[in-house]
């Protein structure tokens, strides 16, 4: 039972790096003139996704008996992070602008990694 | 050997904290010589994929560019620059002697482009007399450079067929170029003909460029030396022989940037060293330790059949294991670290930074990974040793 | 299956009055019987577990040799010594004795899994049901309780059906019914399977199963009988 609690303890804390890190250290690019790029709104999006997977965390952890859905439901969650920069929204069209430099590998990297602590807890949930 | 083999990979499977500890420490020295070869790797390939650019043996650029700098960034870094002088610069060089081939570049800062918030730089070249940047052009483009056609450096996330606007003129990507690992990957790059249109376009907008006669302007001119001739000689005869225009030998940008690798390269196998011989340590010492605690294993071992050599085999195989995993993790981390973060860290770095291409890193991977176990196993040689000379009826009695 | 010591000792060196050593083994002779169960009985520390470490192949005498049909075992290297240990000899030590890593069975299967030998599972099966473990076969060594340990150890010994059996203080940790249990396992295993059995012991229940009796005392052994 405790065991199964860990993916969820990591999702929550990998959650709480995408909400800090998309609106600080691992922010879209700044505009000289203060104007809005289309990163803007995937970094905002990131953010949208990770609240997303926070909430399924603490779900999991609250209500124990629904974890196997709910760990799940955040692996389709943790693929929309990782498609949003660049693919689902676009990103500045040069590699040397930090939303494609630092943005998006932090995020695929952050995502990837929650949607692997979904997809054990998911298998460890269902064993039991 | 398979049996002892198939003892020691259940020994490593069912004992998960003592195997993680050590594949851990493993880990630690996989990712330091892993990442820290690629960052080298990448900046010597760097270093040669700036001196092929250049080619040319000596710069001729406006007096004002002195500013040596600012055109050594535009190489290094891809910052934008804009200086000119008369076109006629290029004809006065070829009558300098000494001078076999004279290729004039002309270079504009785009304003923001619709993509990004910074400025791109813009070169237009001369495909017929061009002998830098046409051969590299000439690998991902087989046809030559039309007008109001543009090739775009890796760097510039536009596709082939894709239309960019620069100061309101459509130019069409018919080509996306291999990557340099230099400032040459974030620029565009045009015909003369075109670039005489940007130049125009930019005028109308409000930047000028104009210089005092009125004439056509190049920014730089590339010059090749004919064999045999000496460059310092033919360096001061340019200087001598043009005005308002100062001839570089691009030795001494390149040389600049090989101190700086040299640097860094001291830096990042100091590291190696540092971090190998506290892995190695540690390792050494983790191993004595585990002596202790499995001795009265090796003697039950001993005392059902093993031989010396198939304990100290299995006590090998069981750390080379250890090492292996511990490698891949390293590897893996390291690759985690690199690969997504190489823009990161080639901006941080500040000099030319090509990463290897896929086949030497995977090489490069397999290497580490297997100098990892080997590490591991010498590491474990004493412990299996010792543990193997262990007298079993001694070591089963202390146990009650 | 001729299996004899000649002139044996053990010396260690320590410095008591006069002498720099001392005898934990004096020299002695003795023969121990093809089929059947061969005690040797005497207190704590008066050299029994020395000896059957020396008999065992465990423990180079300082003089003397010892002798398994016609190959004195001492004059063997490395690995010849402990292949025929392994092929020809079953030893139980005291206390723990158990890979930790493997499973109850795979335990009582590793000598032939060493050499790459037919694993010898049906009497794996057979002593560990009559040693009463039968049902601890996947379990791990931590999850046993001691004396589910010694049996084990016990029937890793037997299952191997080695030519001599060597077993230190076999009863040790166990209660009245398992130690005879035990004791009419090697019983049972000397007289049907034609098989010798060295038991150390400083328990009388021994002696009812025994063939033979030695009695050991300042690393000096008597016949008892």
């Amino acid at each position: 039972m405790k065991k199964a609690m860990i993916p969820a303890c990591v999702m929550l804390a990998l959650s709480l790096v995408v909400i800090v890190g998309s609106q600080t250290f691992l922010s879209p690019c700044v505009h000289e003139d203060g104007s809005f790029g289309p990163c803007h709104w995937a970094g905002r999006a990131l953010m949208g996704l990770g609240c997303a997977n926070g909430v399924l965390a603490l779900l999991v952890l609250i209500f124990r008996k629904a974890r196997f859905g709910v760990y799940m439901s955040a692996m389709p969650v943790c693929l929309m992070g990782i498609l949003t920069p660049g693919t689902l929204i676009d990103l500045c069209h040069m590699s040397t602008m930090r939303c494609r430099m630092v943005m998006q590998p932090a995020m695929i990297i952050l995502f990837a990694a929650t949607g692997i602590a979904a997809l054990l807890g998911t298998l460890s949930s269902a064993k039991e | 050997m398979s049996k002892t083999f198939s003892l020691s990979a259940k020994n490593l499977i069912r004992k998960p904290g003592r195997t993680a500890i050590l594949a851990l420490l493993t880990a630690f020295l996989a990712l330091a010589v892993f990442g820290g070869s690629v960052v080298v790797l990448s900046l010597r390939s760097g270093l040669n994929s700036l001196e092929a650019r250049l080619g040319a043996d000596i710069i001729l650029v406006p007096t004002e560019a002195q500013s040596k700098v600012s055109f050594q960034n535009m190489f290094l870094q891809g910052t934008t620059g804009a200086f000119y002088m008369d076109a006629s610069a290029l004809e006065k060089v070829t009558e300098v002697e000494g001078v076999e081939k004279a290729a004039p570049q002309t270079f504009l800062a785009s304003l923001k482009a619709d993509c990004c918030s910074i400025k791109i730089q813009v070169i237009g070249i001369d495909p017929e007399k061009d002998f830098t940047v046409q051969p590299w052009i000439a690998r991902s483009l087989t046809k030559e450079l039309g007008d109001m056609d543009v090739a775009v450096g890796c760097k510039v996330e536009a596709n082939v067929g894709e239309i960019i606007r620069l100061y309101e003129q459509r130019c069409k990507v018919v080509a996306r170029l291999e990557a340099t690992g230099t400032g040459l990957d974030t620029a565009v790059y045009c015909n003369m003909d075109t670039m005489n249109a940007l130049l125009k376009a930019a005028e109308e907008k409000g930047v000028s460029h104009k210089i005092e006669s009125g004439s056509d302007v190049i920014s730089a001119v590339y010059i090749k030396v004919k064999d045999g001739c000496d460059i310092d000689a033919v360096n001061s005869r340019l200087n001598g022989h043009i005005r308002k225009a100062t001839a570089v030998r691009t030795r001494s940008m390149i040389t600049g940037v090989s101190d700086s690798l040299a640097g860094v390269s001291r830096t990042v196998s100091g590291l190696i060293v540092a971090v190998w011989m506290l892995a190695f340590i540690i390792l050494l010492l983790a191993f004595a330790l585990i002596i202790q605690e499995r001795a009265r294993e090796f003697a039950v071992l001993r005392l059902l059949g093993s031989s010396r050599r198939m304990l100290s085999r299995m006590v090998l195989t069981e750390s080379a294991l250890c090492g292996l995993l511990g490698g891949i993790a390293g590897v893996g981390l390291a690759a985690l670290l690199l690969f997504p973060f190489s823009q990161l860290i080639e901006s941080s770095l500040r000099l030319p930074y090509l990463m290897p291409d896929a086949g030497k890193t995977l090489l490069l991977a397999a290497g580490t990974a297997l100098l990892s176990a080997v590490m591991a196993a010498l590491a474990s040689v004493a412990a299996a040793y010792r543990l193997s000379r262990i007298d079993p009826g001694t070591v089963l009695r202390e146990g009650n | 299956m001729m299996f004899k010591a000649e002139n044996i000792s053990k010396r260690y060196f320590r410095r008591t009055g006069s002498a720099n050593y001392f005898y934990a083994v004096c020299p002695l002779s003795l023969e121990i019987m093809a089929c059947g169960v061969t005690v040797l009985a005497g207190r704590s520390g008066s050299g029994k577990t020395t000896l059957l470490n020396m008999l065992a192949g465990l423990l180079a005498p300082t003089e003397g040799k010892v002798w398994l049909d016609g190959t004195d075992l001492y004059s063997l290297d490395d690995k010849s010594l402990s292949r025929l240990r392994s092929e020809k000899m079953g030893v139980v030590p005291q206390g723990r004795s158990a890979i930790d890593t493997l499973t109850v069975m795979e335990n009582i299967l590793l000598p032939a899994r060493l050499y790459g030998r037919p694993e010898p599972i049906e009497a794996a099966r057979q002593w560990m049901e009559q040693l009463g473990i039968a049902h601890l076969a996947d379990a791990r060594p931590a999850e046993l309780s001691g004396g589910e340990l010694r049996r084990m150890a016990i029937a890793r010994a037997l299952a191997q059906a080695p030519d001599i059996l060597f077993a230190d203080e076999p009863t040790g940790d166990l209660d009245d019914g398992n130690t005879h249990i035990v004791l009419s396992a090697f019983h049972d295993f000397a007289c049907i399977q034609k098989k010798a059995v060295f038991v150390v012991s400083h328990e009388s229940d021994a002696f009812q199963y025994a063939d033979k009796v030695y009695r050991m005392d300042g690393g000096q052994v008597d016949i008892m009988h």
